[in-house]
């Protein structure tokens, strides 16, 4: 399996910080950004196949960078990750064509399971 | 006697107000009313008096008339049978007796008849008619043509005296009569004069007070009282309803800060939920740093752990920043006025409504002129009128509204403005004079109607005002006024 390449965007540095090397660890190539519109300029440069980003952003929030992943190319698995978690938000998030929503704080363990279930989902489609 | 305070309370203007009305001699209105009634009875009564006086002396003065008339009488017929007897020679005996009839009447009379013409006079009739009787009997035993003189002089003398009375009282009548019947005239006068100031004080006495009664009430109703204070000297009857009318203020302040109260607990709740919200990234970023430091200690230099921790201690202070804002504006404490920036007003309130702001994903555009002077007011009861503002317009707005916040000088001078407009939907014309009414809600089973009414009552009590500009449609702007501080005492000057 070719090494997947996961772009992480929060605004909160600690995040990208800790991200990078737990996910790295995992064998998976990590991109960290701060803010939308570097997350929507590295990913009009390459295809992601997971991104990781937080909603309430200043500027381009976490909507937004859904929504153009999911234009640049629909493989890109997007997993949603807020403090602001409230039903109305996963549901619209989930409607622009997220992957997974997961609610701040979280586990280690529930983002990378989630970023495993996105992954199986790349070789069920190729199997499929 | 009993009284709750021997001195008045410094501390409660209200109690001091009570105070100082209570301490006053009493002189109630029905005490008025009836020492007025009094004055016009003892004014009736005095002309009553009067009158009947002044008729008795008339009776008196008539009957005397009558003997005056009757002594007249007697001293003319004793001149009439002098005459026959001087002429005819007969008669002289009928004289006598018609003198001394006089004389009779002249002793018998003699106290009215000295008031009448005065003693010297009544001196000068008795002695005349005492002469007259002498010269008579002298007639009778050896007239001489010196007695007949002399007699003819007296007689003269007696009837010009007995007329000279009758004249007198018959003056003093008519002057009686003039009197009683101007004395009426001059009663009705002065008792129209009594009534019209009776009148007059009463309806003072009443209205007045009732006039402030109103405005008070109206004043109370406006949301600024201040205690009704002891106008006059005496305690009465409206006494009592200022005491009531004080009684009431209280009642309706210390309700006014319940459902203030009432109302900030509820926007506590409401922030609530954002700071919730907003705990969550710091404790995510401690949850992750705990575990990146579990998972890889042994890997880790000592520069990377102490960058680790120092993560660790930054989030905690982070999480108790996001609390304590909310905890200043939550503590029950006692209202406290000092000087206060406007801006920085303005700042916290918007930290502390933020992650609802966040929340709702509305964008805020603050800007405050530069050189603001300061306002006098309490920051926690100012914050909660902002953050209802803010709150209000988040509610109005459907998801990423603009709220925009101004703050400069007012266009009325003395007073800053605080603007807050949102891009919501709007009030609709007709609800608009009911927006600062209590319990008055547009939001349905989702608002309490206390937000504007209480922000109200706060800026009122401040000595500002809040006012209301709204297109359905468009938005709504909201614009606090608020006094500027007085300069401060110029210590550094």
């Amino acid at each position: 399996m070719p090494q997947l390449n996961v772009l992480v965007l929060d605004d909160e540095p600690i995040v990208g910080k800790r991200l990078r090397p737990a996910l790295a660890k995992l064998g998976y190539r990590v991109d960290v950004v701060q803010t939308g519109a570097d997350a929507v300029r590295l990913i009009g440069e390459q295809v992601y196949d997971i991104l990781i980003t937080d909603i309430r952003m200043e500027g381009v929030d976490g909507l937004e960078v859904l929504r153009q992943a999911r234009a640049r190319s629909s493989r890109t698995r997007v997993i949603m990750i807020t403090g602001y978690a409230t039903a109305d938000l996963a549901q619209e998030a989930r409607d622009l064509g997220a992957f997974d929503f997961i609610a701040k704080p979280f586990k280690l363990e529930d983002l990378r399971a989630a970023i495993a279930r996105a992954a199986g989902s790349f070789s069920a489609e190729a199997h499929g | 006697m009993g009284e709750p305070h021997p001195s008045p309370p410094a501390d409660d203007p209200i109690a001091a107000a009570d105070w100082a009305l209570l301490h006053r001699p009493t002189f109630s209105i029905r005490t008025k009313i009836a020492a007025s009634f009094l004055a016009c009875f003892v004014l009736i009564g005095g002309v009553a008096l009067a009158s009947w006086i002044t008729l008795s002396r008339l009776e008196h003065k008539l009957y005397f008339l009558e003997v005056a008339d009757r002594y007249t009488n007697h001293i003319q017929q004793a001149r009439r049978y002098e005459k026959n007897f001087l002429l005819y020679g007969t008669d002289l005996a009928a004289a006598q007796e018609h003198v001394q009839a006089a004389g009779t009447a002249l002793k018998a009379e003699r106290r009215e008849i000295e008031r009448a013409v005065g003693r010297a006079t009544f001196q000068g009739m008795k002695g005349h008619l005492e002469r007259y009787e002498q010269l008579l009997g002298e007639l009778d035993r050896s007239p001489t043509p010196e007695t007949t003189t002399a007699l003819r002089e007296h007689g003269a003398q007696m009837v010009d005296g007995a007329l000279g009375v009758a004249e007198a009282e018959r003056q003093s009548v008519h002057q009686l009569l003039s009197v009683s019947r101007l004395l009426p005239l001059v009663a009705a006068g002065l008792l129209l004069a009594l009534i019209m100031y009776v009148t007059q004080f009463l309806a003072r006495q009443i209205l007045r007070p009732l006039g402030r009664m109103v405005a008070a009430t109206s004043q109370i109703s406006r949301g600024e009282f201040t205690p009704l204070l002891p106008q006059r000297r005496y305690r009465d009857e409206f006494t009592t309803m200022a005491l009531a009318i004080n009684h009431m203020a209280t009642e309706l302040e210390r309700r006014q800060e319940m459902l203030a109260e009432a109302q900030k607990l509820r926007a506590i709740g409401t922030l609530t939920a954002g700071v919730a919200h907003e705990l969550n990234n710091p404790i995510n970023n401690i949850s992750l740093t705990a575990e990146a430091l579990l998972e890889d200690c042994e890997q880790l230099s000592v520069d990377e752990l102490r960058d680790l921790c120092g993560d660790l201690l930054s989030q905690a202070e982070r999480a108790q920043g996001v609390v304590r804002n909310l905890l200043d504006f939550a503590r029950v404490r006692e209202p406290q006025r000092r000087p206060l920036e406007v801006a920085e007003l303005i700042e916290s309130t918007l930290k502390l409504a933020g992650n609802q702001l966040r929340l709702s994903g509305a964008t805020v555009d603050l800007s405050v002129a530069e050189g603001m002077p300061l306002i006098h007011g309490d920051k926690q009861q100012l914050s909660q009128v902002l953050v209802n503002l803010y709150l209000n317009a988040l509610d109005a707005m459907a998801a990423r509204g603009a709220l925009r916040i101004s703050a400069r000088m007012g266009d009325e001078p003395g007073f800053v403005s605080v603007a807050v407009t949102d891009s919501g939907r709007g009030i609709p014309k007709e609800a608009l004079p009911y927006i600062f009414d209590p319990f008055f809600t547009t939001k349905g089973a989702k608002g309490t109607g206390l937000g504007l009414s209480v922000s109200h009552g706060i800026v009122t009590k401040h000595g500002g005002d809040i006012r209301v500009r709204s297109e359905v449609g468009k938005g709504t702007t909201m614009e606090v006024l608020l006094p500027v501080a007085e300069a401060p005492p110029a210590d550094h000057a």
